[in-house]
């Protein structure tokens, strides 16, 4: 074996082994990416639950949920709402996501990935109107309200349409680097 | 015997012209039933080319253009002129930055774009954002190579505002969807649908007279208020191109 194929064979190693780490690095871009053309009604899927619902389900409800915190963190920090946070809202995720089983079936793993993502989306989305709502209640805006339950249908619709695709893929990588590693 | 059959090739409607005629026939009673509408849309696309004015309404559109902008261009040296006399915080265009737009979320629960001029290029927090049409928001965050705007439509964007029409101040507040809040802190606020809001004159953190929206509705008066839903003039979610104006306080 020559010095070349050894690197290779090391890179290869580093891919699958850090796979769930790097991919995590990629959501803060396609956070950012957020192209019109992806969206519904102006509105992107909620791109951190694709990544959080496999992590959870193979690592358990407190890795989830401190992931859940970090992803917060670093999404707060692309937003610049000062006010209001995702990191309530990723953490119960992260936490719920964890007490999900695997599940063998793929059809069946499929839907109900949708559906655990809808249902994830609906609760940050939830969290972060009432956030909205709690900080401008004075000014009692029923406009926000509207325009906030249009975003959290858009995004509910969105990201279980999306889930099935993303999670299931994500879901086998993270389950094969884990193999790997053991 | 007599042979009574007739030969078939003899029946009207085994001969060819005879349905050409009945297809005209029938044409012409379309045509006629229609009262010449083809003929007359025909007529209007092959008429086109000749029609009177057509060249002079171009000419006197484009003369129009030219004498608008000179007047502009008289008016906002006029306007500087007064300023300096009244020493008013001034605007000038020596200190536009150009920027492009990296990054945009312009629905949902985040209304930002980020630009690709940032500290590196003298771009500081509180600079005003421009593209075609008016003002997207302000400079709200930087970092060496890039920097973050907050829209007018977010909801964490409060700004004061000017309602040129019958010169009332106002508060413009982003409600989360594409059209933000004017609130007039007054019940008899005169406000009417189709009026032109820019930035107040009296603002510390605008430049004055920049052009924001027109008046899309009104809603319900409330006890001590009274609020109306903005249509803004520049759309964030197709502009690619934007002027930080580095006019700061």
């Amino acid at each position: 074996m020559g010095p070349n194929f050894e690197n290779k064979y090391l890179m290869n190693k580093f891919f699958t082994n850090k796979l769930s780490i790097l991919s995590f690095i990629f959501i803060p871009i396609i956070f950012l990416w957020h192209p019109n053309w992806l969206g519904f009604l102006g509105v992107q899927p909620y791109w951190p639950l694709f990544w959080l619902l496999p992590w959870s389900m193979i690592n358990g409800s407190v890795n989830g949920s401190v992931f859940g915190l970090f992803l917060g963190l670093i999404l707060d920090s692309l937003t610049l709402d000062n006010n209001f946070s995702q990191i309530p809202g990723l953490m119960f995720c992260g936490f719920l996501f964890g007490r999900i089983k695997l599940n063998n079936d793929i059809l069946v793993g499929h839907f109900r990935h949708g559906l655990i993502c809808s249902f994830g989306s609906f609760l940050c989305g939830t969290l972060h109107l009432s956030q909205i709502l709690f900080k401008n209640f004075s000014d009692s805006n029923s406009l926000m309200f509207i325009s906030g339950i249009k975003n959290i249908l858009a995004e509910v619709f969105l990201t279980g349409l999306f889930a099935p695709f993303i999670c299931s893929q994500l879901l086998r990588m993270f389950k094969l680097s884990r193999i790997k590693l053991n | 015997m007599f042979d009574i059959r007739r030969i078939s090739s003899s029946r009207w409607w085994h001969k060819k012209k005879s349905w050409i005629f009945l297809g005209i026939f029938l044409f012409l009673v379309f045509v006629r039933l229609s009262k010449g509408t083809l003929y007359k849309d025909f007529f209007y696309f092959i008429s086109k080319p000749f029609w009177p004015g057509q060249f002079q309404k171009e000419v006197i559109l484009k003369s129009i253009d030219q004498e608008s902008l000179i007047k502009l261009n008289l008016i906002k040296k006029d306007n500087i002129r007064l300023r300096k006399i009244l020493s008013l915080q001034e605007s000038s265009n020596n200190d536009n930055i150009s920027a492009a737009v990296i990054s945009r979320k312009t629905g949902g629960w985040w209304r930002q774009i980020i630009l690709n001029k940032g500290s590196k290029d003298g771009v500081e927090i509180g600079n005003i954002v421009i593209g075609p049409g008016g003002l997207l928001g302000r400079v709200n965050n930087t970092s060496i190579f890039t920097s973050s705007v907050i829209l007018l439509t977010s909801p964490e964007s409060k700004l004061g505002v000017w309602v040129d029409r019958s010169q009332t101040n106002g508060v413009l507040v982003g409600s989360g969807d594409d059209h933000p809040i004017l609130v007039l802190y007054s019940k008899n606020a005169d406000i009417k649908v189709g009026d032109f809001v820019s930035s107040s004159p009296a603002s510390s953190l605008l430049p004055p007279n920049i052009p924001i929206g027109i008046v899309q509705s009104i809603d319900k008066t409330l006890e001590s208020k009274k609020t109306a839903k903005i249509s803004l003039l520049a759309k964030p979610n197709v502009i690619d191109w934007v002027q930080i104006l580095r006019t700061n306080t």
